[in-house]
């Protein structure tokens, strides 16, 4: 971390932190309050958005833990949460089980069906991984069409989130739940690359052949590495079911899957803020076109042919996705990495 | 000197945050009294059925500025669309239907079943109520807050048989029906409708593998050669579709291709049964296939006709001699004579608070309160029975001949199938 002028690590704790000075702890604090807050000023449908960010980050972070940290491409994550949605719609509504059970267990699952389909990565990587995880997209959905536990096509409703007698029956309360622990999966996520883990991650993505060499066990890793980001979309599943109350298979297209790895390369691969970034700016996106910018085409543009209006958004979609990857392929947290340290340095420029 | 600076730079953005804060919260401002009536309108004018999502959304908002513009409004309240284009994307109707709660809005539409599969469960946790075009069984079986415009897919299947065996089956003992169903509320309302009726109408269906598990396609597929083959093999005498047009058509095609029609009677649900269907399949391939639907076909000479189609050439041709716009120009003064129900019933003060007491009153003031009104004789007569939450129980079945949409069969009533009593409904 690039310290500010005239603050030194003396100790390894010091070296370690990674909230370092009284500058920092007083914007993380700040932060937190305002976001702990956001219930008390915005609308219950911007409190929905803020939901569905808080669901899409803790997926996009297992995601950028199994892409970005350990170089295994996976385009099949919308699969993964799909796994752990329907298995926290199984738990709480066909066997009543709490929702505690049903989020932790849906982590589980998740991340046991991702070691399967995470097998091939032992011997195919890149284009070859990709596919198979393109096929556990497509076959978990054909299992969740075709199996009568999961409803089949018919779906299978969700009851709300409940510990003990605190039923998350509210958009404010929800977003309480998802936001905690979206939190606690960022700072996870944060501390697990600083480990031993996190390490042998990083050198599997850079050249896992030299890792290998060095003694790193590509079996075990890989698959962990799977196990904890599919883990990770399990958990999401899991706040997504509850969240929405009501689960088909539809939810969970492959456009969604290639959605989020647009998000983590818009955000930053490789970066434990670059899911965040990326995230916030795909959602926020997608409400802006969708409620502001496509209705105000529509109803202003009368002379514009029918239907060009709502053309737009996939055009900007794609649009968006092509220029972050031509002018800024490290994507949003790299940037802020200039601007942190123009910041730090200004006025030198170095 | 640069923490001054710091301190001073996040003091200026939290007084900035804390000042455009309230900004946000005043979005969705409710209606007010003399003001509008907000109705939220949810099509999918892009994605996978963006060839029925356009010209219904089309025809959602053209009725809406003739309601306002020629008729006054709702009892000289002028009625306020709020139209969302959901891309046929599930997740995105979610987010789409709270914002709709927060913005006022009385009652929403949804072209598609999918669309209010998705909406279903938000909408009936709030009691939001929600008025669907195109239905399915499991989303008013139970009843809750949700409406079905028309008859649902299922009472199309229901319809079309009886027609089936009434006026063209001429073979002893049961004909055998195959169903190749998309696989989405779509195709499953037809499926649930043959699993509890083919017996009692006296019809052999032909499951793939097992009781209740039917032939299915997605709404992309290119290609039904493989499905149609192993048909084939059964011997089926009549072919029910129940899907959108382009993968309707590619299913005619291929049957087409593999010999099997003209010799089989083939017969659609109402949501392929447009001229879509026609355009894409083109008129030597799907002359002769028969369909269920809930509208009258364009040109009929029924009152609400003349000033549809003038809507129609005036605004978007393009859309012309597509029953769509019928069904969804008909949601529309739905809707109106909802609203109309709700002031008289209510009183406006009511409605334009835009909050839970809002919907409940459309809800028992003005849906439950339809009783035989007429959509310009546009569909079936539209009246709400306690327990059915089908508006319209009336269906027709159509014939294409020479390309068009014609031979209309009279008007029958799809009486009430409790599909919640059978144990295999809903799993």
């Amino acid at each position: 971390m690039s310290l500010p002028c005239g603050i030194r690590n003396y100790n390894y704790a010091e070296d370690m932190a990674i909230i370092r000075t009284k500058t920092h702890w007083a914007l993380l604090i700040a932060f937190l309050i305002i976001i702990f807050t956001m219930p008390l000023y915005f609308s219950n449908y911007w409190l929905g958005v803020f939901n569905l960010i808080g669901i899409t980050l803790i997926a996009a972070i297992g995601l950028n833990i199994l892409v970005g940290y350990c170089g295994q491409l996976s385009i099949g994550h919308a699969g993964f949460i799909a796994v752990g949605a329907y298995t926290a719609a199984i738990l709480t509504n066909r066997l009543e089980m709490p929702f505690l059970v049903g989020l932790i267990g849906a982590g589980l699952v998740s991340g046991f069906i991702g070691i399967i389909f995470g097998l091939p990565s032992v011997r195919v990587k890149g284009f070859y991984l990709a596919i198979t995880t393109i096929a556990a997209q497509f076959i978990i959905v054909w299992v969740i069409n075709h199996w009568s536990l999961t409803g089949g096509f018919n779906g299978i409703k969700v009851p709300y989130a409940s510990i003990g007698d605190l039923v998350f029956r509210s958009e404010s309360s929800q977003f309480y739940l998802i936001i905690t622990i979206a939190a606690l999966c960022v700072f996870f996520a944060k501390n697990l690359t600083r480990t031993k883990v996190g390490r042998a991650f990083i050198a599997i993505r850079d050249n896992d052949l030299a890792a290998e060499v060095m003694g790193i066990s590509l079996l075990y890793y890989k698959l962990l590495a799977f196990f904890i980001g599919c883990f990770f979309a399990g958990i999401a599943g899991a706040l997504l079911a509850h969240w929405i109350g009501f689960l088909n298979a539809e939810q969970f297209s492959f456009t969604e899957s290639i959605l989020y790895i647009g998000m983590i390369i818009i955000g930053g691969l490789g970066t434990t803020i670059g899911p965040i970034f990326g995230v916030v700016f795909i959602r926020i996106l997608q409400q802006v076109l969708t409620v502001n910018l496509v209705p105000f085409l529509e109803n202003t543009f009368t002379m514009l042919p029918a239907g060009f209006a709502t053309g737009v958004t996939p055009m900007l979609f794609g649009l968006v996705i092509v220029l972050f990857l031509i002018l800024e392929p490290r994507g949003i947290a790299h940037r802020w990495g200039l601007f942190k340290s123009a910041y730090r340095l200004w006025p030198f420029s170095y | 000197m640069k923490n001054k600076k710091l301190v001073i730079m996040v003091i200026i953005c939290l007084a900035l945050i804390v000042a455009v804060l309230p900004l946000f919260s005043a979005c969705g401002t409710k209606a007010q009294p003399g003001q509008v009536l907000k109705v939220g309108i949810i099509t999918p004018t892009t994605g996978a059925a963006a060839e029925k999502g356009a010209p219904m959304g089309d025809a959602n908002l053209d009725a809406i500025e003739y309601i306002n513009t020629e008729l006054g409004g709702v009892d000289g309240y002028k009625i306020e669309a709020v139209w969302r284009d959901s891309n046929y994307d599930a997740a995105k109707v979610a987010t789409i239907v709270k914002n709709l709660m927060d913005e006022g809005c009385l009652l929403f539409t949804t072209s598609s079943s999918k669309e209010m599969q998705a909406a279903m469960e938000i909408a009936n946790r709030a009691e939001f109520p929600g008025l669907v075009c195109f239905n399915a069984p499991s989303l008013h079986r139970p009843p809750q807050h949700v409406y079905g415009q028309t008859p649902d897919y299922g009472d199309d299947w229901i319809a079309f048989t009886n027609l089936y065996l009434k006026n063209i089956w001429k073979g002893s003992g049961k004909p055998k029906m195959a169903l190749l169903l998309l696989s989405n509320p779509t195709g499953y309302g037809a499926r649930d409708a043959a699993r509890a009726y083919a017996d009692k109408l006296g019809i052999e269906i032909l499951w793939d593998g097992q009781v209740g598990k039917a032939f299915e396609h997605a709404a992309t597929t290119t290609s039904e050669t493989e499905a149609l083959t192993r048909i084939k093999a059964m011997n089926p005498d009549v072919l029910y579709i129940s899907s959108t047009p382009a993968p309707t058509a590619v299913i005619i095609k291929n049957a087409s291709e593999l010999g099997m029609y003209p010799k089989i009677t083939i017969g659609c649900g109402h949501a392929s049964f447009t001229k879509k269907l026609i355009d894409i399949a083109g008129v030597d391939i799907v002359d002769g296939v028969y369909g269920a639907f809930p509208t009258v076909m364009w040109g009929e000479n029924v009152p609400g006709m003349a000033k549809m189609t003038e809507y129609l050439q005036k605004k978007h041709p393009k859309d012309a001699d597509n029953m769509d716009y019928i069904t969804a120009w008909a949601q529309s003064l739905v809707v109106a004579e909802i609203l109309k129900n709700a002031i008289k019933n209510a009183g406006y003060d009511v409605l334009a608070k835009g909050n839970v007491d809002s919907w409940r009153a459309v809800e028992t003031k003005g849906i439950q309160k339809l009783k035989g009104y007429d959509v310009g004789g546009l569909q079936g007569a539209v009246s709400y029975t306690p327990g059915d939450n089908r508006l319209t129980k009336f269906n027709r079945i159509y014939q294409i001949v020479n390309g068009k949409i014609s031979n209309p069969s009279a008007w029958t009533e799809a009486s009430l199938v409790k599909y919640e009593e059978f144990d295999w409904f809903g799993k």
